[in-house]
């Protein structure tokens, strides 16, 4: 059964090539913009830690965004 | 008018969406799968090469759309100037790309079993070529330019001009004689897929949302960010 399953009536090469194209694309786009979200998270971290304490403040004061990456990002740690 | 979907106001959605999405996306993705391998029938014609489908036209409706919907902003963008739209587009044109590629290549995979090759310069495969070179285009542009003002410009007529070709995918079917198969779902008139079918593809359909979803949400966060990390000496 697991052999016919795979087989697919001798077409199991073009359906599961098909698939396997799909997944593996899909996985390496998902992995890539993960990773360049984080590297941006990163060094909006690194700008904002490399201010005064005072503009620091008021960064983290006037941006919603700076907030939740700070937060977020100390979450993780 | 459209100062509910500035960066700032959309960003800690954007983070609850993408947990959301991450959340389910497994769950719906094996679903899918069991629906399109194991529990719809094969086809009486095409047997189970038909199974191809579940991955070629969802990838192939999502890269349609996502030109329409890079199209309309860029309209958008052109009357309002809203540069918000801007970043939008930017964020969406490598998914459409992405799923561009993958129907050309699940499309030439399911050609070669049911009409002996992997390539026809038909009316539906070269359209779809042409929507691909459009993204690339599109891309490339974005990429390459660096006045902000020309570059909203360029890509906006770039988009535009592009969308011409959408109809032409549409009906490059009813117009032309063509190896590719006619519509088998409309959206006014009856489909003529079976609900055996109809299910699995919309089951896959809805994967391949969450996912482009999930995409375009990581990459305008990374937007979002990119523009902020920019401002932030200004703040």
């Amino acid at each position: 059964m697991i052999t016919e399953f795979i087989l697919m009536n001798g077409y199991g090469l073009y359906i599961w090539l098909s698939f396997s194209i799909v997944f593996v694309s899909c996985a390496i786009v998902y992995y890539k913009t993960k990773k360049t979200l984080k590297k941006y998270e990163k060094e909006f971290l690194v700008e904002l830690e490399s201010l005064s304490v005072v503009d620091k403040k008021k960064a983290l004061k006037t941006s919603k965004v700076a907030q939740q990456i700070l937060a977020t990002n100390s979450k993780i740690n | 008018m459209f100062k509910f979907i500035s960066p700032s106001n959309v960003y800690i959605l954007i983070q609850k969406l993408i947990k959301f999405i991450n959340s389910i996306f497994f769950l719906f993705l094996v679903v899918g799968l069991t629906f399109a391998l194991v529990l719809s029938p094969p086809d009486y014609i095409q047997g189970d090469t038909v199974r191809i489908m579940y991955v070629h036209v969802p990838s192939a409706w999502l890269g349609l759309a996502c030109f329409s919907f890079i199209t309309i902003l860029s309209i958008f963008n052109f009357i309002f100037k809203i540069k918000n739209f801007y970043f939008i587009n930017k964020s969406i044109a490598p998914i459409g790309l992405l799923f561009t590629c993958l129907a050309i290549v699940t499309g030439s995979l399911w050609g070669q079993p049911t009409w002996g090759t992997w390539w026809a310069w038909d009316a539906r495969l070269t359209s779809m070529l042409v929507l691909m070179l459009f993204y690339v285009f599109y891309i490339l542009v974005l990429k390459l330019i660096k006045n902000e003002q020309l570059l909203i410009k360029i890509s906006s007529i770039v988009a535009i001009v592009g969308s011409i070709n959408l109809p032409i995918i549409k009906y490059s079917v009813e117009w032309w004689s063509t190896l590719h198969q006619p519509a088998s779902i409309k959206i006014t008139g009856s489909s003529t897929i079976h609900s055996t079918m109809l299910l699995p593809l919309l089951a896959m359909l809805f994967v391949f949302l969450l996912y482009a979803a999930l995409i375009f949400l990581m990459k305008y966060k990374t937007e979002i960010i990119r523009i902020k990390k920019k401002n932030i000496k200004r703040i």
